[in-house]
């Protein structure tokens, strides 16, 4: 048992009953001790933190969670919607507990792996250990040290020098108990030329709220390429917290597809930092909610070396009285010349009590660079809306196909065939439901 | 190109130097009496003291902002002269004012013996604290047109003052609004009757003149119902190496169908090359679209001061009113800018147009920082905007942080930005046609900001490209 001392009360409360896992690895212990003694020291942001200033997570902080019981096993057949069909390996967690049953791992490619980090830690202890907590910065991030203390097991893969995945890696946490909080937790590692997709599914089944915080560290190696889909469908009542940071090496290329549709209150953290010249990433975002939602991203392009290339689109949905929040800043350092990058932030709006905050920014130390960016926040345009009409389609249904079509541009581009037939439903029923009667 | 660039914002600030007038002060610091002190010698009525002290009191428990992108000493506001005047005297015509100061102003290039040549420009000269001229004012008077010093308005108008003053930026708004409220030592005042369209532009010109005495003007600005007026603001303040504290509060104010529009140059002593020395802009300005169909245009062109910190803001409250904000901020050496504007759309059909430009050189971190916001009763809200950073030099740094806040979904809000230098290649299209890499330079410059130049008034622009050139050479414009 390790002293808990925390400064906030609601950390302490997160923190009660901790224990400190055993992994055998002292700098894995050490690491872990370090972001407790962070947790400890830092407080739960307000809305007087620049960071958080449009989202309140006040009703997380008034809401008591325990580390999540010990579950019955689920059947693999109550999980069929959520499971891509073309993935070559999958990792099932449940509430933040790894299901071996669920789980299929074998057939993968030479130079593969796909496991658990519990399992990896000896087998791959020199490709972790310099990885592992080394990304996600957990000095002045509450959330991420909460979740590095908590760092027992997660998932793992690891994509050899030159070697190519061809099936997209599922991960799969699906949560089912209520007031429970789980800490899931990745590392992929692509080396030096190698290729592959990855699908993180965040999942809730029923309505509870319990809330999820989780961690994901991706390393590109030099002249690799990583195809990241990110679907966040959470319950209904569920809080979501999550950091996701990249590591660009020399002529690394990345794509983020992030998808965030559930959850009551949730925030993503994407973190992308080109430590080598030459990386390209696309960074796609959604955001489809309605009703009393809460969804907040925020996105750090980091072009720390030279001709960097970055293209960014994010949009946003919100109906009933839901609140969509952006935050996106490109920041191009001394001497990152040549670097060539924007960002497009368009959101839409379905209802008179919905609102978005966004900010999109720049920060440039460089002078010989193409940076951009561009907002804007609007309505279903008139002119569209009486031209379907027009054509004989019911104004519900014309504003259905011009919601669809908006996000049509970001889902149409997820490299995963399955995720976007579902999600591309996803986005009809969820329009149709907003649709006021 | 880097050396022809150096050459161009290595300009020395032509508008340094201290015109030795004796001067009424303060003992330097900061205290209740120091506040009794100046409003006692400005003879001001009891409310107005009791309103400096309440700001001073409220002062005292707010803290010093620090979210602003811009680094700077703590500044001790007790080592700052809060008062000084020039030594008063009865003025019957300009032939009476002291050589010195009209020498300081043909310095400046304020021709004040050659007014009638400024094409109808009455100027309100506030030479460190007191107004000391007031031209043009029985031309105004004639139309019904009040514009004097904000002593001279609570002296002969205190209704207005009192009816008017910090209804748009409160006393306790901000730190540096809630110090000015307290210590505010002058500044103009002006008032346009219902209907009357102002015959000429209106313009004063500011400077700070004694060492180490913060300048707290106070600007209030009322346009009733279906006038209009377009007021401007020059400024320049002589070389100091130690760093002085301008803290000024302007508020404008249009009731139906009325329109301002308000338009600044900025050159405050920038310090020079190693960053020494400098004033501290640290300003509250806001326009208040009060009435329907009223409209409030800032423009801005911000080319000195050590630091610049500043919102020229408007709330759109009248229905279909719209707000504008046009501005050109340039630093060099070690100065820097963190400067934009606020909408706030709170009435219907409310529409605002934002177009900023930055430009840095040298080591000067330029910021632009803008809010929209459009309220939740803002339907049919409209906004656009523009920024635009161009950076000479590898060293200096440009930084947008738009905040765009939406809560009526009938609203449009567009933002756009970009970021650009001046190109090799464009250098070299430009010599291939003849053109020197300097004048090419020059209209590069020049085109980039002319979206703002062609919103200032034709008085104005001249002086804005010249004070402009002032950084980077005389030869824009």
């Amino acid at each position: 048992m390790v002293s808990v001392a925390a400064k906030h009360p609601y950390i302490e409360a997160l923190l009660k009953g901790y224990e400190a896992p055993r992994s055998g690895a002292s700098w894995l212990d050490e690491r872990r001790a370090q972001a407790l003694e962070r947790a400890n020291a830092l407080t739960v942001p307000t809305t007087r933190d620049e960071e958080w200033r449009f989202t309140d997570i006040t009703p997380l902080t008034r809401l008591s969670f325990r580390p999540a019981a010990e579950t019955k096993p689920l059947a693999l057949s109550g999980l069929s919607r959520f499971i891509a069909p073309e993935a070559g390996a999958r990792l099932v967690f449940v509430d933040g507990v790894f299901a071996p049953g669920l789980s299929a791992t074998t057939g993968l490619p030479r130079g593969v792996v796909v496991s658990t980090l519990a399992a990896a830690l000896d087998a791959h202890a020199g490709a972790i250990e310099p990885h592992l907590a080394r990304h996600a910065e957990f000095e002045r991030e509450v959330f991420t040290a909460l979740n590095t203390a908590h760092l027992r097991d997660g998932a793992f893969i690891r994509v050899g020098r030159n070697c190519a995945c061809p099936a997209p890696v599922q991960l799969l946490h699906v949560s089912t108990q209520k007031e429970a909080a789980a800490y899931p937790r990745c590392l992929v590692i692509a080396e030096d030329g190698s290729d592959c997709t990855l699908i993180e599914d965040y999942a809730g089944l029923g309505d509870a709220a319990y809330f999820n915080d989780a961690v994901t560290e991706v390393v590109v190696g030099a002249g690799a390429r990583v195809r990241h889909a990110r679907v966040q469908r959470e319950a209904a009542g569920a809080f979501h917290i999550a950091t996701c940071a990249v590591t660009l090496a020399r002529d690394a290329r990345y794509a983020s597809h992030a998808v965030t549709l559930g959850a009551r209150l949730s925030r993503f953290n994407l973190i992308v930092t080109q430590q080598g010249e030459g990386a390209e990433v696309q960074m796609d975002g959604l955001a489809l909610i309605s009703g009393r939602q809460l969804a907040d991203t925020h996105t750090l392009m980091d072009h720390a070396q030279p001709h960097g290339r970055c293209r960014q689109l994010h949009k946003c949905i919100a109906g009933g009285a839901a609140h969509a929040v952006f935050n996106g800043k490109i920041l191009v350092r001394p001497g990152a010349q040549l670097t060539d990058s924007s960002q497009q932030s368009r959101n839409l709006l379905l209802s008179d009590k919905a609102h978005v905050d966004t900010k999109p920014q720049l920060e440039i130390f460089a002078d010989d660079v193409k940076c951009a960016h561009g907002a804007t926040v609007g309505q279903l345009d008139a002119e569209q809306l009486f031209y379907l009409r027009s054509r004989g389609l019911s104004e519900g249904r014309a504003r259905n196909l011009l919601t669809y079509a908006f996000a049509a541009e970001v889902v149409d581009r997820i490299p995963v065939p399955s995720l976007v037939a579902q999600l591309e439903e996803t986005v009809l029923a969820q329009t149709q439901a907003a649709e006021p009667a | 190109m880097s050396s022809v660039l150096e050459n161009l914002v290595n300009q020395p600030y032509q508008h340094g130097f201290v015109t030795d007038i004796e001067s009424d002060t303060a003992p330097k610091g900061l205290n209740e009496d120091t506040i009794r002190f100046i409003s006692a010698k400005k003879s001001e009525p009891e409310w107005l003291l009791e309103f400096r002290l309440k700001a001073y009191r409220h002062w005292l428990t707010m803290a010093e902002p620090q979210w602003p992108n811009v680094k700077y000493p703590k500044i001790d506001f007790q080592d700052i002269i809060y008062y000084s005047a020039p030594k008063p005297k009865k003025l019957a015509s300009m032939d009476e004012v002291d050589p010195e100061l009209l020498k300081t102003f043909e310095k400046l290039g304020v021709p004040m013996n050659e007014r009638a040549k400024l094409a109808g420009v009455a100027v309100d000269v506030i030479f460190d604290s007191v107004s000391v001229a007031t031209t043009y004012k029985q031309k105004l008077a004639d139309v019904g047109i009040i514009f004097c010093s904000i002593s001279e308005a609570v002296r002969e108008h205190p209704d207005l003052v009192r009816q008017y003053m910090g209804s748009v930026v409160p006393a306790g708004d901000n730190y540096y609004a809630a110090l000015n409220s307290a210590v505010f030592t002058d500044g103009s005042f002006c008032f346009i009757p219902r209907g009357v369209r102002c015959p000429m532009e209106l313009s004063t010109y500011f400077r700070i003149n004694t060492e180490s005495s913060g300048q707290f003007e106070r600007t209030l600005i009322v346009a009733e119902e279906g006038s209009h007026v377009s007021y401007l603001e020059g400024c320049t303040a002589p070389k100091f190496d130690t760093n002085q504290l301008h803290a000024a509060v302007v508020e404008l104010i249009t009731l139906d169908d009325a329109e301002i529009k308000y338009s600044t140059v900025q050159n405050w002593y920038a310090g020079d090359e190693n960053g020494v020395g400098g004033i501290y802009n640290f300003v509250t300005k806001r326009g208040l679209c009060k009435g329907v169909n009223s409209k409030i245009s800032w423009t801005q062109v911000e080319t000195g001061s050590a630091i610049t910190w500043k919102y020229p803001s408007c709330v759109l409250l009248g229905d279909n009113s719209i707000g504008e904000f046009y501005s050109v901020a340039l630093t060099n050496h070690h100065q820097q800018a963190d400067t934009g504007t606020k909408m706030v759309h709170i009435g219907r059909n409310t529409r605002s147009r934002i177009i900023a430009k930055g430009i840095s050189a040298g080591q000067s971190n330029n910021s632009y920082r803008g809010l929209v916001k459009i309220g939740p009763r803002a339907a049919n809200a409209r906004n656009y905007s523009q920024c635009d950073s161009m950076l000479i030099g590898s060293k200096c740094g440009a930084n947008t942080f738009p905040y765009i806040q939406v809560q009526n979904h009938g609203a449009t809000v567009e933002h756009e930005a970009s970021t650009s230098k001046i190109g090799e290649d464009q250098l070299f299209y430009f010599a291939s046609r003849g053109i020197g890499a300097e004048e090419a330079v020059s209209m590069i410059i020049n085109g980039f900001c002319r979206d703002v130049f062609q919103q200032l008034p034709m008085e104005f622009a001249v002086e804005a490209t010249k004070l402009l050139g002032l950084k980077l050479e005389g030869s824009v414009g």
